[in-house]
């Protein structure tokens, strides 16, 4: 696997000199992608304004931008919903941890890999590559899953997504090229290559780590297979296992529990389905600034370069 | 590496390299081995249970172990059938669909869903206007951080027979009477396609916008002395100097082309449109979790797993053939 270094600068450099003049390859070019960026972000300005839309008026359709009978009762039905907020504590829980434990799990090994002392470290290589292209697939997995009395608990979303090879192979890439130097004076201060790596190697690594960490992270928040599979039990369900049953399966917050009857008249199953969707979409959307300006910097691809 | 410019290296030069470190060199298992193999051993136990032993579980594939009350008496409890599991599917009138689903979504994804980030990346790195570049791109980037079930789920609305896809041809005139997008396998690749792109192109062109920013500068400025004109830019620096980047992540799509995606077939996924939308991943799900045809969606994935494999060594013998350099 050649992760190769090719990427050098900051991003968003253009080809053309500042001073070109514009032609009308300009023009057409600006049009086109702006169009695409509308269309792509199109459809959360229309959950947005449908979530805040009467939801018996949303059924008469013509809501495509901007809510026609302001409501704020969807987003009510929502918050009363006790499986929303049970499945956002797992979600963030199973993020956070699976995060951290999978950077420091998946690192600690890449560490070892890419010292050059490593004994048989070309037999590791092969060992670990090996498993990125055969697998033993569905059943068998749930079999291991089973016997390891990982089913229906919290930790099998955490366990078997604590490492990962194609991982592995980012991280050793950016071990490899840390000037070897760093780690020679800190030998030769009597530190062990554990404390070389907690306080020397991950320190410096936090482009890399932060890339890593962007993918772990986000793996966690949007799965729902594994809930689907590998429990049987609503205290467990994720995020967006809840949305999927809301959406696919049309299955509202239990009607009428703790809810005015009045407000039942004001809402839709679609609706009600936009305002979770909305709620759910709100902690990427606060920290959607903060990676935006580590992904422009060249810091997560740049991590990459190695 | 840029990033370490700013990071105080000790200068050591070779004579001062002290005696230990030297030492070290010779012996095999120091202290500092052993360390490191404690390490190593933490990736080693996990690939070992989460790769290794299920692959002992493909014994299930060859076994009579369908219907069986749960996997362990499947897998222990249950004769040897050799490959009458594959036969069964070969023989299962979904064969063909499946198989047709599968590679056709994931070629039609290879050669749409490919190249366009490419070319995304070229005509944004081509915009004059910093502000503007910007603003696509934070726009762009966002979706990939939803979930398909989220901005999936939002197309699905979309595409209703009262979504705005609908109003807008009804009211141009191009239709008469409101089309049901999800539930006609006419439509259901097209769908796929589409959403995968205005989800993923953003997000896919990262890389090559990366690359395309490690060109040197003096490249274009040298071209735009000798009159070369954007089209000749385009062609004879960018293109070329992005290549490597390509083809590595060319090969890698090629390994995962029988996957596809469980997630995004999923959310669109609805009983009427299954002529086209049953791909090997959701009938591997369907087959094995849902009915517990535990030996024949074991067979199923174990096909799917040797066809993978094949497919990436053709693709890594083409690049290699190509371009000079494989991947792997």
């Amino acid at each position: 696997m050649v992760l190769k270094r090719v990427y050098k600068k900051p991003l968003m450099v253009g080809t053309t000199g500042k001073k070109a003049k514009k032609t009308w390859f300009d023009y057409v070019n600006v049009i086109l992608l702006v169009t695409f960026a509308l269309l792509s972000i199109y459809p959360l300005i229309y959950v947005l304004a449908g979530s805040f839309n009467n939801g018996s008026d949303f059924i008469n359709g013509g809501i495509y931008f901007w809510p026609r009978k302001w409501s704020v009762e969807n987003y009510q039905v929502v918050i009363f919903d006790v499986r929303l907020w049970k499945a956002y504590g797992i979600t963030i829980a199973r993020t956070v941890l699976g995060t951290v434990l999978g950077i420091l799990y998946t690192a600690i090994v890449a560490y070892a890999m890419s010292r050059r002392n490593l004994v048989g470290r070309s037999h590791f290589y092969r060992f670990f590559v090996f498993t990125m292209f055969f697998s033993g697939g569905l059943i068998p997995f749930f079999w291991v899953i089973l016997q390891l009395h990982l089913f229906d608990t919290f930790w099998v979303y955490i366990i078997p997504a604590l490492f990962s090879v194609y991982n592995m192979l980012v991280f050793t890439n950016f071990f490899k090229s840390i000037p070897e130097e760093i780690h020679e004076s800190a030998e030769m201060d009597g530190a062990n290559e554990f404390i070389i790596f907690f306080r020397i190697i991950l320190p410096l690594s936090m482009p890399v780590v932060s890339t890593v960490g962007l993918w772990i992270a986000v793996g966690h928040w949007n799965s729902f297979f594994d809930t689907m599979i590998y429990t049987a039990n609503e205290n467990l369900w994720t995020l967006q296992y809840y949305l999927m049953k809301v959406i696919k399966e049309s299955s509202m917050p239990p009607a009428g529990i703790g809810l005015p009857p009045e407000l039942m008249n004001n809402i839709a199953p679609e609706t009600v389905s936009f305002a979770a969707i909305v709620v759910s979409v709100i902690p990427i959307f606060i920290l959607y600034p903060l990676i935006f300006k580590s992904l422009t910097k060249g810091v997560v691809v740049g991590s990459l370069k190695g | 590496m840029k990033i370490f410019g700013f990071i105080p290296s000790p200068r050591i030069h070779m004579d001062e390299v002290s005696p230990l470190a030297t030492r070290h060199k010779k012996k095999r298992f120091t202290r500092s081995v052993y360390e490191l193999l404690a390490m190593v051993l933490l990736g080693v136990v996990f690939i070992a249970v989460f790769a290794y032993l299920p692959m002992f579980g493909i014994i299930l594939a060859f076994k009579n172990g369908d219907g069986q009350l749960n996997i362990l008496d499947a897998m222990f409890n249950s004769s040897w059938v050799g490959f009458d599991n594959f036969k069964a599917f070969f023989e299962d009138p979904d064969f063909a669909n499946v198989m047709k689903n599968t590679l056709c979504l994931n070629s039609l994804q290879l050669l749409i869903n490919f190249p366009l980030p490419i070319l995304f990346a070229i005509l944004l790195s081509e915009l004059p206007w910093k502000r503007v570049r910007k603003f696509i791109q934070t726009v762009t980037y966002f979706p990939y951080f939803l979930s398909w079930i989220t901005y999936g789920g939002i197309c699905l609305a979309l595409l209703n027979s009262d979504g705005i896809i609908n109003a807008i041809l009804l009211h141009s005139g191009l239709i008469a009477d409101p089309i049901e997008f999800v539930g006609d396998p006419k439509y259901f690749w097209s769908i796929i396609i589409i959403t995968s792109l205005l989800k993923g192109m953003g997000w896919g062109s990262i890389i090559y916008i990366a690359a395309i920013a490690g060109i040197d500068p003096q490249l274009y400025e040298a071209a735009r002395m000798d009159g070369a004109n954007r089209w000749y830019r385009i062609t004879h620096i960018t293109i070329p100097s992005i290549a490597p980047t390509i083809v590595l992540f060319f090969i890698l799509s090629l390994s995962g082309i029988l996957n596809n995606g469980f997630d995004h077939i999923w959310t669109f996924q609805t009983i009427t449109n299954l002529e086209t939308s049953e791909v090997l991943d959701t009938f591997v799900y369907k087959n094995g979790v849902i009915t517990q045809m535990y030996s024949y969606s074991t067979a199923v994935g174990l096909f799917k797993s040797l066809v993978s494999i094949l497919l990436l060594t053709l693709g890594n013998w083409l690049a290699k053939k190509f371009t000079g350099n494989g991947v792997i």
